[in-house]
């Protein structure tokens, strides 16, 4: 339970004055009671989105989560093997093969492969980074690049999920989910956990993004890149704002006289509602509208055209909805997971994805968001050194869950270092191995929460983001 | 995209459990060191520690799950004094008086380098830890005696004692009680010198009964009708009227399938389209026909062993086949099987003993084991309904395929064994025409060729033969001519030997276990090895103190937003006697009284004074029962996400009514389904089969309706005994915008521009089917301001006027009139009076 009568008192204060987008006395009953049962009581009608005091001084604000669904190819883009080079095409030892699972390869001692791509070293820092990602090698004195964290699924659908909910089963609330719940949301207009998706979306669907047991509150809300983008968004056909504005205002007076009649303090979180669902009416739209973002920086992320949904847009809109206060930004975009194709098609995602991440973090550091906005980069776990399918242009790797390389930045982040280190094959982690888990306690610790104390009651036993796991990577510290 | 499931999941740890440990074989062969330790030890704390509050709890949290209960790795067993004290196979590990010569804290210190550190993995012992262990083997390692700790608490605990009737408590202010419940209620609220609130107004009455009892609300007519009444009966008769409603079983259908998880896909990455409609149906009937409770449980936990099961005993199985499946995680669905009857019908949280005995809850892990041995041994299959003319229609049909299938393979293999012959005879321009794989192995030599280059080579081949042409359009024709025969999922048995899962690893089968129940509660009756249907009887048995207890709960808490017994789903040691104990003992003995009549317990509770209380706040009792765990008033509570969806189709008269079915596809925004790994499309059902009761709406679980989910519908991941009511701005934009909605609002407009005369009748018309009561006159004018304003204004917005009336207006209309009242209409179905039941 969030156990800080500081931060009730907060959120109270703050109820009529600065509502949260969406108002769940249930969700804050909760976070302040034992009792969960007591839910939506009239005596706890703060919103439950209004913002809310971390457990201690946090270092980052806000989130974004830049999730490359499918398991990037760590070997080709940031762990450069000068003996998988030199052992090409030779059986994978066998001691290597001790403990390893792979999803698909059936062969019994599968080939190592070198990575075709030339790598150098960028930066003060000096991080390798392959020629892949030329433009992530401009940014790497701002990153930690993290080469050994291990999922233990090595299916897509589970993995995914255990990264982004901390558990390798559908129904858990989202990493999102969690902080929305733990923080509220700065945002007056706009959803605190917001979802773009482009390319391929992952395997397990909304459930990466998806409230759980917690209330559906703190659900993800995707801004879909076709057609509205939030459900709903767009008023009726005849309805102009006037006309909108005008209605609400009906349904606000009629619902306040049945507030006074009644004294549910549903009813004035609903009015709450009412009127933060016409500010989005106006604030989605203007948060997409990017006619107001200059030629420079359109070109500094890469979007060609605006209108066009792309990684690209996503990534400027990220940065726009954090400026605007929103708690956590996540991205997903695919398919990373190259089975096969790997020459042709980890290029075209390099391509999509890698100037525009290069640009989030520049542009962040720019506008001194960078310093409380922690950014993420990587996907459910990595690839084999060993070759999937014959040495032809359809080669592919395989999966690789024991050792794989993401990055964070900003947000409290230590820059400009590599963190961990793996076999000379790029196999297994040889010192600092993080199981996801740690990585999830420390991006709550960078937040100012400690992910042993933020808890939820669901059927008799109080959950958390890390289930019964999880370590601060202390070497992630700025 | 993975197609072989890796069955590696388990090497980590399941929720409960405490760290990762890898089970390695370890031997207690360590040089004894110097006897005041061995350097690098942290030293002994300087304080007497007490076992039970500090060194026991630091063993079962680092030590048991390799050394306790379940596992005794290297033979040590560190969970009881006896075994403790023994030892391992390689000898103590524990000396009293001397912790430095004690193997246990020298491996749990790393004293020895090239011995491993306890434990391999997870979090291990600070420093402060292993001094606290130190001083408690220095003085003596006392180890008290063990109480039977478990299995005394359990015994004391309320919920697992069978309710005992209560007498019924005499009151002081007996006229404001209508039955027992009322009884105990004011009897606790006049010890506290409190007042019940007042009987909720006549309209306000029936329509929450109305909504409570058949998730639909009353016509403006029968509440006039009910207004008026002066019988003294007429509140009871409405009861009675609404129980016998075929609606109450949709309505409380849909309680209960939170509960049985249901949804019509499997879930996981593939979430494959299933046919368990019929057992949604089934639910519909057992709740109109008010199958006894007993039986309910019965036939859905064990219908198919029942003897001489009929259909509708085994379509009943399919409770338990609306757990999500993944064939290659077949235990994940007994888990949820075993978990969900946990929840359901005991009240308990048996899912944490999946790796563990229960922390709290006197459940080993090896009951937990037995439980799940008597779901192990069944099978989940399509079960059909067809007559036994019909499915051998069908199996005919299927041989015919068959045989042709038989054919065409031995015609393939013939044509596999003439490939030199064909090979040769083929031209160059024939060669390049060949597929890009059956060149490749063209190009092979003969004796080279792997089985996959000869398989692709046949397929070439065979691809260009006319009688392989002809067979396979055969083959096509007739397989269409197979009969699909209507079926349901169902569960059969299918005896299975089962094996606990050490640490609840499946890939780590401990022990055998035979199908049992836990000791703590009563034993079970069956002759030979226990069957599920045994496991159903025993549920059910008069002397469960859980089930009848854990039912009445559940029904309370659909009228009073809380259970008596809060969590509901937690009736475990962890929840202490609730409040108005004896109140759900006595429902609890009375609905086995009355043959577990459920209509009788809803009857009970509805026409108390209870539930008939006025919902709005009371300013004298929100600092003493915020609560409301007194139950000094009704409270207001938002309607479920279907019942949202029945009401405004109901008030724009676009409800379809038919009970029961295969589930309908309303409209859905577009890309819902895209990207699903199964293939699915919407196509928004026929007719009026878009506006059916939301609870027919087909459930996919990976990608289910938004509406249904935005308003906190269940997941159907596992069982939900209670939704949230979230409130949120989203939730907002749909009441307002979502085209469905849109629709009802232009629906009651036209009704009540049909129905009522001037603007004043027409608005008392809109308020009496939506809020079943007429406007307040400052409700009225703001609503009759907006009406002329809007009025105005669409007269002169010629496009908009027709965009917001919609098509299809009745003739002669003017537009801006039916545009305006759309506009009055959506206000008012967007009120949060119209989706709450006061």
């Amino acid at each position: 339970m969030r156990d800080d009568p500081q931060s009730f008192q907060q959120s109270r204060r703050q109820f009529f004055g600065h509502c949260g987008l969406g108002l769940a006395p249930l969700a804050l009953a909760s976070l302040l009671n034992e009792d969960v049962a007591a839910s939506s009581t009239p005596a706890a009608a703060p919103g439950a989105l209004s913002e809310r005091l971390p457990h201690f001084a946090p270092r980052a604000k806000r989130v974004i989560f830049l999730y490359m669904v499918g398991g990037p190819s760590q070997l080709d883009l940031f762990e450069p093997k000068s003996e998988l080079s030199k052992r090409d095409g030779q059986p994978i030892p066998e001691s290597f093969l001790k403990g390893t699972k792979f999803a698909q390869i059936q062969e019994k001692q599968p080939r190592l492969m070198a990575s075709p791509w030339k790598f150098a070293r960028h930066g003060q820092c000096g991080a390798d980074v392959s020629e892949l990602l030329p433009h992530t090698a401009t940014v790497v004195d701002h990153l930690s690049i993290v080469k050994t964290l291990k999922a233990d699924d090595i299916n897509h659908a589970f993995a995914e999920l255990q990264m982004n909910t901390g558990w390798r089963q559908f129904g858990r609330p989202s990493m999102g989910s969690w902080v929305s719940y733990g923080l509220g949301s700065e945002s007056r207009d706009l959803p605190g956990f917001t979802v773009l998706l482009s390319g391929m979306r992952p395997r397990s669907k909304s459930a990466n993004y998806a409230n759980g047991f917690l209330p559906s509150t703190f659900q993800g809300v995707p801004l879909r890149s076709a057609g509205e983008p939030i459900l709903n968004l767009t008023s009726p056909g005849g309805f102009s704002p006037a006309r909108q504005r005008r209605s609400i205002g009906a349904i606000n007076v009629l619902n306040s006289k049945r507030l006074d009649v009644t004294g549910d303090a549903e009813i004035a979180a609903r009015i709450a509602a009412y009127e933060m669902a016409f500010r989005m009416q106006t604030s989605a739209p203007e948060l997409l509208d990017l006619g107001g973002e200059d030629g420079a920086t359109l070109g500094m992320y890469g979007i060609a055209d605006a209108a066009q949904p792309s990684f690209a847009r996503n990534c400027l809109l990220a940065r726009r909805l954090v400026e605007r206060g929103v708690r956590f930004v996540q991205l997903f975009h695919g398919d990373w997971d190259h089975h096969s194709n790997l020459a042709s098609g980890l290029p075209a995602q390099c391509r999509q994805t890698d100037q525009p991440s290069a640009a989030l973090i520049k542009d962040l550091a720019a506008r001194g968001l960078l310093d409380d906005t922690l950014v993420i980069w990587g996907g459910e776990f990595g690839r084999t050194s060993v070759a999937q399918g014959p040495k032809d242009a359809s080669v592919g790797r395989d999966h690789n869950i024991d050792a794989f390389t993401m990055w964070l930045a900003g947000g409290g982040i230590k820059p400009g270092q590599t963190l961990g280190t793996t076999d000379e094959l790029g196999c297994f982690a040889t010192q600092d191995s993080f199981p996801i888990h740690d990585l999830q306690a420390t991006i709550l610790h960078l937040l100012g929460l400690d992910h042993k104390r933020l808890t939820y009651r669901f059927q008799g036993r109080d959950f958390r983001l890390t289930d019964v796991h999880g370590d601060v990577i202390g070497k992630l510290l700025g | 995209m993975v197609f072989r499931r890796d069955q590696d999941r388990w090497d980590s740890a399941r929720g409960c459990a405490p760290g990762v440990w890898l089970l390695l074989v370890i031997s207690w062969t360590i040089t004894v060191r110097a006897a005041e330790g061995p350097a690098g030890v942290p030293t002994s704390v300087s304080r007497a520690v007490d076992f039970a509050s500090e060194v026991r709890p630091l063993l079962a949290k680092h030590c048991f799950a390799c050394h306790g209960e379940d596992l005794q790795e290297g033979g040590l067993r560190l969970d009881r004094k006896d075994a403790a004290l023994k030892g391992g196979k390689q000898g103590p590990a524990i000396v009293p008086g001397k912790s430095g010569e004690s193997r246990l804290v020298q491996f749990v210190a790393g004293a020895n380098a090239k011995q491993i550190v306890m434990p391999p993995e997870g979090q291990r012992l600070s420093p402060e830890e292993i001094g606290v262990l130190r001083a408690w083997i220095d003085r003596g390692a006392a180890w008290p005696d063990e109480a039977p700790a478990r299995n005394a608490k359990a015994a004391d605990h309320w919920a697992f004692k069978r309710p005992l009737r209560p007498a019924v408590p005499a009151v002081k202010h007996t006229a404001w009680v209508s039955n027992a419940v009322d009884a105990f209620v004011l009897a606790r609220l006049e010890a506290q010198n409190i007042g019940p609130a007042p009987e909720a107004d006549r309209a306000t009455l029936l329509r929450r009964l109305s909504l409570d009892l058949t998730g639909l609300p009353p016509s403006p007519e029968d509440v006039a009708r009910f207004v008026a009444d002066p019988a003294a009966d007429a509140y009871e008769r409405w009861v009675d009227r609404l129980l016998d409603s075929p609606h109450f079983g949709e309505r409380w259908a849909r309680h209960w399938l939170d509960l049985a998880r249901y949804a019509d896909s499997s879930g996981y990455e593939f979430d494959i389209p299933r046919s368990v409609w019929r057992y949604r149906d089934w639910v519909i009937g057992a709740m109109n026909r008010d199958l006894p409770f007993d039986r309910f449980v019965i036939e859905q936990i064990a219908g198919d062993l029942l003897p001489a099961a009929s259909v509708e005993q085994t379509v009943a199985t399919g409770f338990h086949c609306n757990a999500m499946l993944d064939p290659n995680l077949r235990w994940e669905a007994v888990l949820d099987q075993l978990n969900t009857t946990g929840t359901v019908l005991l009240g308990l949280t048996v899912g944490c003993a999946q790796c563990h005995s229960h922390k709290f809850d006197p459940l080993t892990q090896r009951e937990y084991y037995q439980l799940y041995a008597f779901f192990d041994s069944a099978g989940i299959s399509d079960f059909e309904l067809a007559t036994p003319a019909e499915k051998a229609a069908r199996d005919v049909a299927q041989a015919r395929v068959d045989a042709l299938k038989k054919q065409r393979t031995e015609y393939e293999a013939s044509l596999k064994e003439t490939l030199v012959a064909w090979e040769s005879g083929l031209s160059a321009e024939e060669r390049a025409k060949l597929p890009a794989p059956a060149q490749a192995a063209l190009s092979t030599v003969t004796t080279d060729r792997s089985p996959d280059q000869v398989s692709r080579l046949v397929t070439a081949r065979a691809a260009g033969d006319v009688r392989h042409q002809t067979m396979c359009r055969e083959i096509d024709e007739r397989s269409q001519e197979v009969p699909r025969l209507p079926a349901t999922l169902a569960m059969r048995a299918e005896p299975r030997e089962t094996r606990l899962f050490v640490r609840g690893n499946p890939e780590r089968p401990g022990g055998l276990v035979r199908p049992g129940v836990p000791a703590f509660l009563h034993p079970l009756a069956a002759a030979g090895r226990p069957t599920r249907l045994d496991l159903a009887r025993w549920l059910v048995a008069p002397e469960n103190p859980l089930v009848a207890r854990v039912a009445v709960n559940h029904l309370w808490q659909r009228y009073f937003g809380l259970g008596l017994v809060e969590p509901v789903n937690d009736f475990g040691v962890q929840t202490p006697a609730p409040l108005h104990q004896e109140l759900l003992d006595w429902l609890a003995t009375e609905f086995m009284a009355r043959g577990w009549s459920s209509k009788a317990v809803h009857r009970l509770i509805v026409c108390s004074a209870t539930y008939r209380q006025s919902s709005h706040a009371r300013s004298d009792l929100q600092t003493i029962d915020p609560n409301n765990r007194l139950l000094a008033r009704q409270r207001r509570l938002r309607v479920e996400a279907e019942i949202i969806r029945d009401l405004s189709l109901s008030a724009g008269g676009l409800l379809a009514t038919r009970l029961g079915g295969p589930s309908v596809y309303p409209y859905q925004p577009e890309g819902i389904l895209d990207d699903r790994a199964t293939k699915a499309a919407w196509t928004v059902s026929p007719g009026d089969d878009r506006f059916r009761r939301g609870l027919y709406t087909w459930t996919w679980r990976l990608t289910p309706h938004p509406m249904l989910s935005l308003f906190d519908a269940p997941d159907a991941s596992m069982a939900c005994a209670r939704r949230d009511r979230s409130n949120t701005p989203v939730q907002a934009l749909t009441l307002l915008n979502d085209p469905t909605f849109v629709a009802c609002a232009r629906g009651l407009a036209r009704r009540v521009i049909a129905e009522a005369g001037d603007d004043p009748a027409r608005l008392d018309r809109a308020f009496q089917i939506c809020l079943n009561r007429s406007p307040a006159a400052d409700e009225a004018e703001v609503l009759l301001a907006l009406l002329r304003e809007q009025l105005a204004e669409l007269k002169s917005e010629g496009d908009a006027a027709s965009q917001i009336a919609g098509p299809d207006l009745p003739g002669g209309a003017e537009v801006s009139q039916y545009a305006a009242w759309t506009v009055v209409c959506r206000a008012l179905s967007s009120l949060d009076e119209f989706v709450t039941r006061e």
